[in-house]
Protein backbone atom coordinates (compact mmCIF):
# COMPACT_ATOMS: atom_id res chain seq x y z
CA UNK A 1 0.00 0.00 0.00
CA UNK A 2 2.54 2.58 0.92
CA UNK A 3 4.89 1.73 -1.94
CA UNK A 4 1.94 1.99 -3.77
CA UNK A 5 1.37 5.84 -2.75
CA UNK A 6 4.82 6.65 -3.66
CA UNK A 7 4.94 5.43 -7.23
CA UNK A 8 1.96 7.41 -7.87
CA UNK A 9 3.13 10.81 -8.51
CA UNK A 10 5.85 9.43 -10.90
CA UNK A 11 3.15 8.47 -13.12
CA UNK A 12 1.36 12.06 -13.10
CA UNK A 13 4.70 14.17 -13.32
CA UNK A 14 7.33 12.16 -14.48
CA UNK A 15 6.54 11.90 -18.39
CA UNK A 16 6.85 16.06 -18.23
CA UNK A 17 10.06 15.32 -15.91
CA UNK A 18 11.50 14.03 -18.49
CA UNK A 19 10.74 15.85 -21.31
CA UNK A 20 11.78 18.85 -19.39
CA UNK A 21 15.14 17.70 -18.69
CA UNK A 22 15.72 16.66 -22.22
CA UNK A 23 14.47 19.63 -24.19
CA UNK A 24 15.30 22.63 -21.41
CA UNK A 25 17.74 21.22 -18.63
CA UNK A 26 20.03 19.95 -20.68
CA UNK A 27 20.07 22.65 -23.81
CA UNK A 28 20.71 25.65 -21.10
CA UNK A 29 23.51 23.69 -19.39
CA UNK A 30 25.12 23.23 -22.75
CA UNK A 31 24.36 25.89 -24.28
CA UNK A 32 26.02 27.52 -21.10
CA UNK A 33 29.00 25.03 -21.50
CA UNK A 34 29.58 25.80 -25.37
CA UNK A 35 30.07 29.38 -24.78
CA UNK A 36 32.92 28.71 -23.45
CA UNK A 37 34.26 26.45 -26.28
CA UNK A 38 35.16 27.36 -30.23
CA UNK A 39 32.54 25.18 -32.04
CA UNK A 40 31.45 24.14 -35.12
CA UNK A 41 28.29 22.92 -34.52
CA UNK A 42 29.76 19.59 -36.49
CA UNK A 43 32.81 18.02 -34.17
CA UNK A 44 33.31 18.21 -30.72
CA UNK A 45 33.51 21.46 -29.08
CA UNK A 46 36.76 23.12 -27.79
CA UNK A 47 37.49 24.81 -24.25
CA UNK A 48 38.28 27.97 -24.90
CA UNK A 49 37.65 29.57 -21.79
CA UNK A 50 36.62 33.53 -21.70
CA UNK A 51 37.98 33.73 -25.35
CA UNK A 52 34.21 34.24 -26.51
CA UNK A 53 33.31 36.54 -24.20
CA UNK A 54 36.41 38.77 -24.36
CA UNK A 55 36.35 38.79 -27.97
CA UNK A 56 32.54 39.73 -28.23
CA UNK A 57 33.12 42.55 -25.33
CA UNK A 58 36.10 44.07 -25.39
CA UNK A 59 37.63 42.98 -29.26
CA UNK A 60 36.79 46.68 -30.93
CA UNK A 61 38.93 44.89 -34.54
CA UNK A 62 36.64 41.82 -34.44
CA UNK A 63 33.56 41.66 -36.45
CA UNK A 64 31.70 39.60 -33.58
CA UNK A 65 32.35 42.58 -31.13
CA UNK A 66 30.92 44.87 -33.80
CA UNK A 67 27.98 42.48 -34.46
CA UNK A 68 27.30 41.95 -30.43
CA UNK A 69 27.14 45.32 -30.01
CA UNK A 70 25.07 46.58 -33.04
CA UNK A 71 22.63 43.99 -32.20
CA UNK A 72 22.61 44.47 -28.68
CA UNK A 73 22.33 48.24 -29.59
CA UNK A 74 19.24 48.03 -31.85
CA UNK A 75 17.61 45.22 -29.58
CA UNK A 76 16.94 47.90 -26.89
CA UNK A 77 16.32 50.15 -29.23
CA UNK A 78 13.46 47.93 -29.90
CA UNK A 79 12.63 46.87 -26.54
CA UNK A 80 12.45 50.77 -25.03
CA UNK A 81 10.01 52.04 -28.14
CA UNK A 82 7.91 48.65 -27.59
CA UNK A 83 7.52 47.91 -24.10
CA UNK A 84 5.63 50.78 -23.40
CA UNK A 85 3.18 51.08 -25.71
CA UNK A 86 2.56 47.73 -25.66
CA UNK A 87 1.60 47.70 -22.13
CA UNK A 88 -0.30 51.35 -22.27
CA UNK A 89 -2.27 50.63 -25.48
CA UNK A 90 -3.60 47.58 -24.28
CA UNK A 91 -4.55 48.86 -21.11
CA UNK A 92 -5.93 52.44 -22.37
CA UNK A 93 -8.32 49.84 -24.64
CA UNK A 94 -9.23 47.73 -21.76
CA UNK A 95 -10.43 50.98 -19.76
CA UNK A 96 -11.89 52.24 -22.83
CA UNK A 97 -13.98 49.04 -23.20
CA UNK A 98 -14.52 49.18 -19.58
CA UNK A 99 -16.95 52.59 -19.68
CA UNK A 100 -20.68 50.91 -19.56
CA UNK A 101 -22.34 52.98 -21.96
CA UNK A 102 -20.18 51.98 -24.81
CA UNK A 103 -21.36 49.02 -27.51
CA UNK A 104 -20.76 47.10 -29.83
CA UNK A 105 -17.83 45.66 -27.56
CA UNK A 106 -16.76 42.36 -28.76
CA UNK A 107 -16.63 43.96 -32.41
CA UNK A 108 -13.97 46.22 -31.03
CA UNK A 109 -12.32 43.52 -29.19
CA UNK A 110 -12.47 40.59 -31.77
CA UNK A 111 -11.02 43.18 -34.09
CA UNK A 112 -8.39 44.31 -32.20
CA UNK A 113 -7.30 40.62 -31.00
CA UNK A 114 -7.93 39.30 -34.42
CA UNK A 115 -4.30 40.32 -35.79
CA UNK A 116 -3.08 38.31 -32.83
CA UNK A 117 -3.80 35.27 -34.32
CA UNK A 118 -2.04 35.89 -37.61
CA UNK A 119 1.64 34.79 -37.96
CA UNK A 120 4.04 37.04 -38.54
CA UNK A 121 5.26 36.04 -41.81
CA UNK A 122 1.45 36.87 -42.96
CA UNK A 123 1.35 39.86 -41.26
CA UNK A 124 4.60 41.04 -42.65
CA UNK A 125 4.08 40.34 -46.42
CA UNK A 126 0.69 42.61 -45.64
CA UNK A 127 2.19 45.09 -43.96
CA UNK A 128 5.65 45.32 -46.69
CA UNK A 129 2.96 45.97 -49.21
CA UNK A 130 1.02 48.42 -47.48
CA UNK A 131 3.86 50.47 -47.24
CA UNK A 132 5.85 49.42 -50.40
CA UNK A 133 7.20 52.22 -52.15
CA UNK A 134 5.60 52.33 -55.58
CA UNK A 135 2.04 49.83 -54.53
CA UNK A 136 1.79 50.42 -51.01
CA UNK A 137 -1.41 52.40 -49.58
CA UNK A 138 0.78 54.80 -47.52
CA UNK A 139 2.62 56.37 -50.06
CA UNK A 140 0.32 56.69 -52.56
CA UNK A 141 -2.76 58.26 -50.73
CA UNK A 142 -0.76 60.73 -49.04
CA UNK A 143 1.29 61.44 -52.44
CA UNK A 144 4.67 60.60 -50.47
CA UNK A 145 8.28 58.84 -52.25
CA UNK A 146 9.31 57.18 -49.40
CA UNK A 147 11.17 53.73 -49.11
CA UNK A 148 9.90 52.97 -46.23
CA UNK A 149 11.92 49.74 -45.67
CA UNK A 150 15.49 51.07 -46.51
CA UNK A 151 15.39 54.48 -44.85
CA UNK A 152 15.60 55.33 -41.58
CA UNK A 153 13.63 55.91 -39.54
CA UNK A 154 11.06 54.41 -41.50
CA UNK A 155 12.78 51.34 -41.01
CA UNK A 156 12.03 51.28 -37.62
CA UNK A 157 8.42 52.45 -37.78
CA UNK A 158 7.76 49.54 -40.05
CA UNK A 159 9.17 47.04 -37.60
CA UNK A 160 7.27 48.90 -34.40
CA UNK A 161 3.57 48.55 -36.44
CA UNK A 162 4.05 45.10 -37.43
CA UNK A 163 5.00 44.19 -33.99
CA UNK A 164 2.15 46.72 -32.46
CA UNK A 165 -0.50 45.26 -34.88
CA UNK A 166 -0.33 41.76 -33.59
CA UNK A 167 1.24 42.47 -29.96
CA UNK A 168 -1.62 44.12 -28.56
CA UNK A 169 -4.54 41.44 -28.36
CA UNK A 170 -2.55 39.29 -25.84
CA UNK A 171 -2.00 41.90 -23.22
CA UNK A 172 -5.76 43.18 -24.00
CA UNK A 173 -7.43 39.79 -23.52
CA UNK A 174 -5.35 39.89 -19.74
CA UNK A 175 -6.43 43.33 -18.71
CA UNK A 176 -9.72 42.76 -19.46
CA UNK A 177 -10.06 39.41 -18.01
CA UNK A 178 -8.26 41.44 -14.69
CA UNK A 179 -10.57 44.55 -14.86
CA UNK A 180 -13.55 42.06 -14.88
CA UNK A 181 -12.70 40.70 -12.23
CA UNK A 182 -12.79 43.89 -9.78
CA UNK A 183 -15.61 44.38 -7.83
CA UNK A 184 -18.48 47.16 -8.77
CA UNK A 185 -19.33 47.90 -5.26
CA UNK A 186 -15.25 49.22 -5.44
CA UNK A 187 -16.67 51.53 -8.20
CA UNK A 188 -19.93 52.54 -7.12
CA UNK A 189 -18.33 53.81 -3.32
CA UNK A 190 -16.26 55.79 -5.00
CA UNK A 191 -18.57 57.28 -7.05
CA UNK A 192 -20.95 57.93 -4.41
CA UNK A 193 -17.57 59.84 -2.71
CA UNK A 194 -17.49 61.96 -6.53
CA UNK A 195 -14.88 60.76 -7.82
CA UNK A 196 -13.63 61.35 -11.24
CA UNK A 197 -13.05 58.64 -14.17
CA UNK A 198 -9.28 59.69 -13.86
CA UNK A 199 -9.44 59.43 -9.75
CA UNK A 200 -10.91 55.73 -10.18
CA UNK A 201 -8.66 54.33 -12.65
CA UNK A 202 -5.58 55.69 -10.82
CA UNK A 203 -6.93 54.55 -7.01
CA UNK A 204 -8.76 51.36 -7.93
CA UNK A 205 -8.32 50.21 -11.17
CA UNK A 206 -4.49 50.29 -11.43
CA UNK A 207 -4.00 48.82 -7.68
CA UNK A 208 -6.47 45.98 -8.07
CA UNK A 209 -4.42 44.70 -11.49
CA UNK A 210 -1.14 45.08 -9.73
CA UNK A 211 -0.09 41.44 -11.15
CA UNK A 212 -1.48 41.32 -14.34
CA UNK A 213 0.56 44.62 -14.94
CA UNK A 214 3.60 42.94 -13.68
CA UNK A 215 3.16 40.02 -14.99
CA UNK A 216 2.80 41.49 -18.60
CA UNK A 217 5.49 43.60 -18.05
CA UNK A 218 8.08 40.72 -17.42
CA UNK A 219 6.55 38.91 -20.61
CA UNK A 220 6.67 41.50 -22.55
CA UNK A 221 10.38 42.59 -22.12
CA UNK A 222 11.38 39.31 -22.18
CA UNK A 223 9.44 38.87 -25.56
CA UNK A 224 11.16 41.84 -26.60
CA UNK A 225 14.34 41.16 -26.38
CA UNK A 226 13.66 38.06 -28.20
CA UNK A 227 12.26 39.78 -31.37
CA UNK A 228 13.65 38.49 -34.66
CA UNK A 229 10.75 38.04 -37.07
CA UNK A 230 9.77 41.26 -37.74
CA UNK A 231 12.80 42.83 -38.91
CA UNK A 232 14.02 39.88 -40.68
CA UNK A 233 10.64 39.96 -42.37
CA UNK A 234 10.36 43.46 -42.73
CA UNK A 235 13.65 45.24 -43.10
CA UNK A 236 15.96 42.47 -43.52
CA UNK A 237 18.13 44.10 -40.89
CA UNK A 238 18.97 47.21 -43.11
CA UNK A 239 19.76 49.74 -44.04
CA UNK A 240 22.74 49.16 -43.23
CA UNK A 241 22.26 47.04 -40.27
CA UNK A 242 20.73 49.78 -38.86
CA UNK A 243 17.55 46.85 -37.51
CA UNK A 244 19.89 44.35 -37.37
CA UNK A 245 19.00 42.49 -33.75
CA UNK A 246 20.76 40.36 -31.56
CA UNK A 247 18.81 37.30 -32.74
CA UNK A 248 19.49 37.34 -36.18
CA UNK A 249 23.46 37.41 -35.38
CA UNK A 250 22.78 35.01 -33.07
CA UNK A 251 20.94 32.69 -35.98
CA UNK A 252 23.08 33.52 -38.29
CA UNK A 253 26.42 32.71 -36.57
CA UNK A 254 24.75 29.38 -35.54
CA UNK A 255 22.85 28.30 -38.30
CA UNK A 256 23.68 30.50 -41.22
CA UNK A 257 25.25 29.26 -44.60
CA UNK A 258 29.49 28.73 -44.26
CA UNK A 259 30.71 27.26 -41.28
CA UNK A 260 28.88 27.57 -38.60
CA UNK A 261 30.48 29.64 -35.38
CA UNK A 262 28.15 27.99 -32.51
CA UNK A 263 30.40 28.84 -29.88
CA UNK A 264 30.36 32.30 -30.41
CA UNK A 265 26.71 32.31 -30.83
CA UNK A 266 25.94 30.14 -27.41
CA UNK A 267 28.32 33.24 -25.96
CA UNK A 268 25.91 35.73 -27.12
CA UNK A 269 23.34 34.04 -26.66
CA UNK A 270 24.12 33.59 -22.67
CA UNK A 271 25.11 37.58 -22.84
CA UNK A 272 21.21 38.11 -24.00
CA UNK A 273 20.07 35.57 -21.32
CA UNK A 274 21.82 37.58 -18.73
CA UNK A 275 21.00 40.38 -19.69
CA UNK A 276 17.14 39.36 -20.12
CA UNK A 277 17.58 37.81 -16.62
CA UNK A 278 18.57 40.87 -14.87
CA UNK A 279 15.94 43.18 -16.00
CA UNK A 280 12.80 40.74 -15.46
CA UNK A 281 13.95 40.36 -11.79
CA UNK A 282 15.07 44.09 -11.28
CA UNK A 283 11.69 44.73 -12.91
CA UNK A 284 9.73 42.36 -10.44
CA UNK A 285 11.58 43.65 -7.66
CA UNK A 286 10.85 47.12 -7.91
CA UNK A 287 6.83 46.93 -9.30
CA UNK A 288 6.57 44.36 -6.13
CA UNK A 289 8.11 46.79 -3.48
CA UNK A 290 6.74 50.07 -5.01
CA UNK A 291 3.01 48.64 -4.73
CA UNK A 292 2.83 47.31 -1.93
CA UNK B 1 -20.30 64.90 -13.80
CA UNK B 2 -22.92 63.93 -16.40
CA UNK B 3 -21.24 65.69 -18.80
CA UNK B 4 -17.95 64.03 -17.62
CA UNK B 5 -19.40 60.69 -18.63
CA UNK B 6 -20.44 61.94 -21.70
CA UNK B 7 -16.96 63.19 -23.15
CA UNK B 8 -14.84 59.71 -21.69
CA UNK B 9 -17.64 58.10 -23.82
CA UNK B 10 -17.45 59.70 -26.94
CA UNK B 11 -13.41 59.67 -26.13
CA UNK B 12 -13.40 55.84 -25.83
CA UNK B 13 -15.43 55.76 -28.90
CA UNK B 14 -12.98 57.67 -30.89
CA UNK B 15 -9.98 56.12 -29.78
CA UNK B 16 -11.18 52.74 -30.04
CA UNK B 17 -12.56 53.28 -33.76
CA UNK B 18 -10.07 54.83 -35.03
CA UNK B 19 -7.95 52.31 -33.85
CA UNK B 20 -10.14 49.68 -34.69
CA UNK B 21 -9.69 50.99 -38.93
CA UNK B 22 -5.70 50.80 -38.28
CA UNK B 23 -6.40 47.70 -37.38
CA UNK B 24 -8.70 46.53 -39.88
CA UNK B 25 -7.38 48.00 -42.92
CA UNK B 26 -4.28 45.94 -43.65
CA UNK B 27 -6.58 42.74 -43.83
CA UNK B 28 -8.89 44.06 -46.41
CA UNK B 29 -6.03 45.75 -48.28
CA UNK B 30 -4.38 42.63 -48.47
CA UNK B 31 -7.37 40.40 -48.95
CA UNK B 32 -8.49 42.93 -52.21
CA UNK B 33 -5.55 42.60 -53.83
CA UNK B 34 -5.38 38.56 -53.72
CA UNK B 35 -8.54 39.45 -55.97
CA UNK B 36 -6.81 41.17 -58.75
CA UNK B 37 -4.56 41.29 -61.48
CA UNK B 38 -0.94 42.16 -61.75
CA UNK B 39 -1.39 44.43 -64.08
CA UNK B 40 -4.48 45.64 -62.30
CA UNK B 41 -2.12 46.42 -59.07
CA UNK B 42 0.93 48.13 -60.62
CA UNK B 43 -1.64 50.29 -62.79
CA UNK B 44 -4.68 51.59 -60.74
CA UNK B 45 -2.77 53.22 -57.88
CA UNK B 46 -5.08 53.02 -54.64
CA UNK B 47 -8.08 51.67 -54.77
CA UNK B 48 -9.85 49.56 -51.77
CA UNK B 49 -12.24 47.16 -54.46
CA UNK B 50 -11.00 45.02 -57.50
CA UNK B 51 -12.26 46.24 -61.02
CA UNK B 52 -12.48 43.32 -61.94
CA UNK B 53 -12.98 40.26 -59.05
CA UNK B 54 -10.52 37.74 -60.15
CA UNK B 55 -9.51 33.92 -58.69
CA UNK B 56 -6.41 33.04 -61.04
CA UNK B 57 -3.90 34.05 -58.29
CA UNK B 58 -5.69 31.30 -56.16
CA UNK B 59 -5.29 28.82 -58.83
CA UNK B 60 -1.78 29.70 -59.82
CA UNK B 61 -0.64 28.89 -56.01
CA UNK B 62 -2.92 26.05 -55.47
CA UNK B 63 -1.16 24.52 -59.02
CA UNK B 64 2.61 25.47 -58.24
CA UNK B 65 3.55 22.31 -56.14
CA UNK B 66 7.48 22.55 -57.36
CA UNK B 67 8.50 25.65 -55.67
CA UNK B 68 5.80 26.44 -53.10
CA UNK B 69 3.40 23.71 -52.12
CA UNK B 70 1.32 25.49 -50.29
CA UNK B 71 -1.33 22.84 -49.74
CA UNK B 72 1.31 20.22 -48.26
CA UNK B 73 2.91 23.30 -46.30
CA UNK B 74 -1.15 24.04 -44.62
CA UNK B 75 -1.22 20.43 -44.27
CA UNK B 76 1.85 20.09 -42.34
CA UNK B 77 1.13 23.27 -40.34
CA UNK B 78 -2.30 21.25 -39.45
CA UNK B 79 -0.75 18.36 -38.86
CA UNK B 80 1.73 19.83 -36.19
CA UNK B 81 -0.40 22.43 -34.13
CA UNK B 82 -3.62 19.74 -33.54
CA UNK B 83 -0.88 16.56 -32.51
CA UNK B 84 0.70 19.38 -30.72
CA UNK B 85 -2.26 20.61 -28.91
CA UNK B 86 -4.11 17.37 -27.77
CA UNK B 87 -0.80 16.05 -25.98
CA UNK B 88 -0.12 19.96 -24.56
CA UNK B 89 -3.75 19.31 -23.09
CA UNK B 90 -2.81 15.65 -22.14
CA UNK B 91 0.09 16.47 -20.29
CA UNK B 92 -0.90 19.85 -18.85
CA UNK B 93 -3.76 18.65 -17.11
CA UNK B 94 -1.62 14.94 -16.04
CA UNK B 95 1.20 17.36 -14.68
CA UNK B 96 -0.76 20.13 -13.25
CA UNK B 97 -3.02 17.24 -11.26
CA UNK B 98 0.57 15.72 -9.82
CA UNK B 99 1.79 19.17 -8.75
CA UNK B 100 -1.50 20.45 -6.87
CA UNK B 101 -3.63 17.26 -5.96
CA UNK B 102 -0.98 14.59 -5.13
CA UNK B 103 0.86 14.34 -1.65
CA UNK B 104 4.62 13.67 -2.33
CA UNK B 105 8.36 14.65 -0.27
CA UNK B 106 9.30 17.54 -1.96
CA UNK B 107 6.53 18.19 -4.15
CA UNK B 108 6.41 22.15 -3.80
CA UNK B 109 10.23 22.26 -3.89
CA UNK B 110 10.71 20.72 -7.27
CA UNK B 111 7.57 22.54 -8.78
CA UNK B 112 9.41 25.81 -7.89
CA UNK B 113 12.95 24.39 -8.88
CA UNK B 114 11.57 23.63 -12.28
CA UNK B 115 9.47 26.77 -12.29
CA UNK B 116 13.32 28.82 -11.67
CA UNK B 117 15.33 26.36 -14.45
CA UNK B 118 12.62 27.69 -17.04
CA UNK B 119 12.78 31.53 -16.50
CA UNK B 120 16.41 31.31 -18.13
CA UNK B 121 15.31 32.56 -21.40
CA UNK B 122 15.48 30.22 -24.26
CA UNK B 123 17.52 32.11 -26.70
CA UNK B 124 20.37 30.12 -24.21
CA UNK B 125 19.37 26.31 -24.72
CA UNK B 126 18.34 27.25 -28.68
CA UNK B 127 21.65 25.92 -30.30
CA UNK B 128 21.91 22.52 -28.03
CA UNK B 129 18.15 21.74 -28.67
CA UNK B 130 18.65 22.36 -32.44
CA UNK B 131 21.65 19.44 -31.77
CA UNK B 132 19.51 17.46 -29.69
CA UNK B 133 16.67 17.52 -32.80
CA UNK B 134 19.27 16.01 -34.97
CA UNK B 135 20.60 13.63 -32.63
CA UNK B 136 17.20 12.89 -32.53
CA UNK B 137 17.11 12.59 -36.08
CA UNK B 138 14.10 14.89 -35.92
CA UNK B 139 15.70 17.31 -38.26
CA UNK B 140 12.86 17.90 -40.86
CA UNK B 141 10.30 16.07 -39.16
CA UNK B 142 7.17 17.28 -37.88
CA UNK B 143 8.32 15.83 -34.06
CA UNK B 144 10.69 18.76 -33.67
CA UNK B 145 7.81 20.99 -33.37
CA UNK B 146 5.45 18.82 -31.65
CA UNK B 147 7.67 17.79 -28.76
CA UNK B 148 9.77 20.07 -27.51
CA UNK B 149 7.16 22.16 -26.44
CA UNK B 150 5.71 20.06 -24.02
CA UNK B 151 8.46 20.61 -21.37
CA UNK B 152 7.39 24.31 -21.30
CA UNK B 153 6.43 25.75 -17.53
CA UNK B 154 3.82 28.31 -18.25
CA UNK B 155 0.59 26.22 -18.79
CA UNK B 156 1.60 23.64 -15.87
CA UNK B 157 2.06 27.00 -13.32
CA UNK B 158 -1.56 28.51 -14.86
CA UNK B 159 -3.40 24.79 -14.44
CA UNK B 160 -1.76 23.87 -11.18
CA UNK B 161 -3.50 27.41 -9.88
CA UNK B 162 -6.94 26.41 -11.35
CA UNK B 163 -6.64 23.06 -9.51
CA UNK B 164 -5.37 24.71 -6.57
CA UNK B 165 -8.74 26.22 -6.41
CA UNK B 166 -10.99 23.23 -6.19
CA UNK B 167 -11.78 21.81 -2.84
CA UNK B 168 -9.84 19.33 -1.28
CA UNK B 169 -13.87 17.46 -0.37
CA UNK B 170 -14.68 16.80 -3.95
CA UNK B 171 -11.32 14.02 -3.93
CA UNK B 172 -11.74 13.15 -0.50
CA UNK B 173 -15.48 12.34 -0.74
CA UNK B 174 -14.70 10.38 -4.04
CA UNK B 175 -11.92 8.48 -2.43
CA UNK B 176 -14.68 7.55 0.17
CA UNK B 177 -16.64 5.95 -2.23
CA UNK B 178 -13.71 3.69 -3.39
CA UNK B 179 -12.49 6.11 -6.44
CA UNK B 180 -8.88 5.75 -8.09
CA UNK B 181 -6.53 8.34 -8.30
CA UNK B 182 -7.23 8.22 -12.33
CA UNK B 183 -10.62 8.06 -11.86
CA UNK B 184 -11.10 11.18 -9.86
CA UNK B 185 -8.36 13.23 -12.09
CA UNK B 186 -10.31 11.98 -15.03
CA UNK B 187 -14.24 12.20 -13.69
CA UNK B 188 -14.03 15.22 -11.18
CA UNK B 189 -10.84 17.62 -11.55
CA UNK B 190 -11.02 17.36 -15.62
CA UNK B 191 -14.28 18.15 -16.32
CA UNK B 192 -13.66 21.22 -13.17
CA UNK B 193 -10.78 22.93 -15.34
CA UNK B 194 -12.23 22.82 -18.90
CA UNK B 195 -12.83 26.34 -19.98
CA UNK B 196 -8.92 26.56 -18.07
CA UNK B 197 -7.60 24.04 -20.81
CA UNK B 198 -9.74 24.86 -23.69
CA UNK B 199 -7.84 28.41 -23.55
CA UNK B 200 -4.72 26.69 -22.88
CA UNK B 201 -5.58 24.45 -26.24
CA UNK B 202 -6.62 27.45 -28.48
CA UNK B 203 -3.36 29.46 -26.98
CA UNK B 204 -0.85 26.46 -27.75
CA UNK B 205 -2.72 25.83 -30.96
CA UNK B 206 -2.50 29.70 -32.31
CA UNK B 207 1.40 29.48 -30.83
CA UNK B 208 2.23 26.02 -32.61
CA UNK B 209 0.74 27.17 -36.07
CA UNK B 210 2.47 30.28 -35.75
CA UNK B 211 5.85 29.77 -34.60
CA UNK B 212 8.55 30.99 -36.77
CA UNK B 213 12.17 31.37 -35.43
CA UNK B 214 12.20 27.35 -34.80
CA UNK B 215 11.02 26.10 -38.03
CA UNK B 216 12.91 28.36 -39.90
CA UNK B 217 16.26 26.56 -37.87
CA UNK B 218 15.19 23.21 -38.19
CA UNK B 219 13.38 22.64 -41.67
CA UNK B 220 15.34 23.01 -44.68
CA UNK B 221 13.63 20.38 -46.63
CA UNK B 222 10.73 22.16 -49.05
CA UNK B 223 8.25 19.28 -48.46
CA UNK B 224 8.08 19.05 -45.08
CA UNK B 225 8.00 22.67 -43.96
CA UNK B 226 5.08 24.25 -41.90
CA UNK B 227 3.41 27.12 -43.79
CA UNK B 228 5.38 30.34 -41.19
CA UNK B 229 8.37 28.97 -42.83
CA UNK B 230 7.02 28.46 -46.27
CA UNK B 231 5.85 32.22 -46.61
CA UNK B 232 9.55 33.27 -46.20
CA UNK B 233 10.79 31.37 -49.29
CA UNK B 234 8.07 32.89 -51.00
CA UNK B 235 9.24 36.27 -50.21
CA UNK B 236 11.79 35.01 -52.05
CA UNK B 237 10.13 33.16 -54.65
CA UNK B 238 7.65 35.76 -55.67
CA UNK B 239 10.15 38.22 -54.72
CA UNK B 240 10.05 41.87 -54.62
CA UNK B 241 6.30 42.11 -55.11
CA UNK B 242 6.43 40.68 -58.62
CA UNK B 243 3.41 38.57 -58.10
CA UNK B 244 1.44 41.09 -55.30
CA UNK B 245 -2.18 38.54 -55.99
CA UNK B 246 -0.23 35.51 -55.17
CA UNK B 247 1.60 36.32 -52.13
CA UNK B 248 -1.14 38.02 -50.41
CA UNK B 249 -3.29 35.16 -51.45
CA UNK B 250 -0.97 32.73 -49.55
CA UNK B 251 -0.22 34.81 -46.38
CA UNK B 252 -4.48 34.71 -46.33
CA UNK B 253 -4.78 30.89 -47.05
CA UNK B 254 -2.16 30.76 -43.81
CA UNK B 255 -4.57 32.60 -41.70
CA UNK B 256 -7.54 30.94 -42.17
CA UNK B 257 -7.36 28.21 -39.67
CA UNK B 258 -6.71 30.41 -36.96
CA UNK B 259 -9.47 32.65 -37.87
CA UNK B 260 -11.97 29.97 -37.95
CA UNK B 261 -10.92 28.45 -34.88
CA UNK B 262 -11.11 32.04 -33.40
CA UNK B 263 -14.59 32.65 -34.79
CA UNK B 264 -15.87 28.95 -33.53
CA UNK B 265 -13.92 29.24 -30.19
CA UNK B 266 -14.72 33.36 -29.07
CA UNK B 267 -17.71 32.11 -26.35
CA UNK B 268 -14.36 30.67 -24.63
CA UNK B 269 -12.66 33.34 -24.95
CA UNK B 270 -15.32 35.29 -23.09
CA UNK B 271 -15.79 32.67 -20.30
CA UNK B 272 -12.24 32.58 -19.68
CA UNK B 273 -12.55 36.03 -18.63
CA UNK B 274 -14.70 35.11 -15.51
CA UNK B 275 -12.16 31.59 -15.13
CA UNK B 276 -11.43 32.74 -11.70
CA UNK B 277 -15.10 33.14 -10.97
CA UNK B 278 -15.68 29.85 -12.20
CA UNK B 279 -13.49 27.69 -10.56
CA UNK B 280 -14.26 29.90 -7.14
CA UNK B 281 -17.99 29.65 -7.02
Amino acid sequence: MKKKANLKPILYIGPHLLLFIVFICLPTVYGIYASFTKWNLIGEPQWVGLDNYKTLLFDRSSTFHFQFTNGLKNTLLYVVLMVPLLIVIPLLISVALENKKIRFKSVFQGILYIPGLVSISAAALIWSLMFHSKLGIANNLFGLNISWASQQPFAWFLVIIVSLWGGIGGNMIIYRAAIAGISPDLYESAEIDGASSFRKFLNITLPSIKFPLIYTLVMTTAGCFNVFAQPLMMTKGGPKQSTHVLMMYIRTLAFGHGESIAGMASAMAVLLGLIILVISGFQYYVMNKNTD
Amino acid sequence: MKKNGAISKWLAYIFLSVLCVIWIVPIIFGLMTSFRSQSEVVSSGFRLLPVDWIVDNYIAILENTSTAPILQWLVNSLFIAVSHTILVVMVVSLTAYGYSRLRFKYRDQLFFLLLGISMFPGVVNLIPSYKIIETFGWVNSPLAMIIPGLAGMGNIFLVRQFMKGIPKEFDESARVDGAGEFTIYSRIILPMIKPVLIVTGLFSFTGSWNDFLWPVIVYSDVEKMPITAGLLLLQDIYGNYRMIGQLMGSAFLAIIPTMLLFLFAQKYFVQSMNLNAGVKG
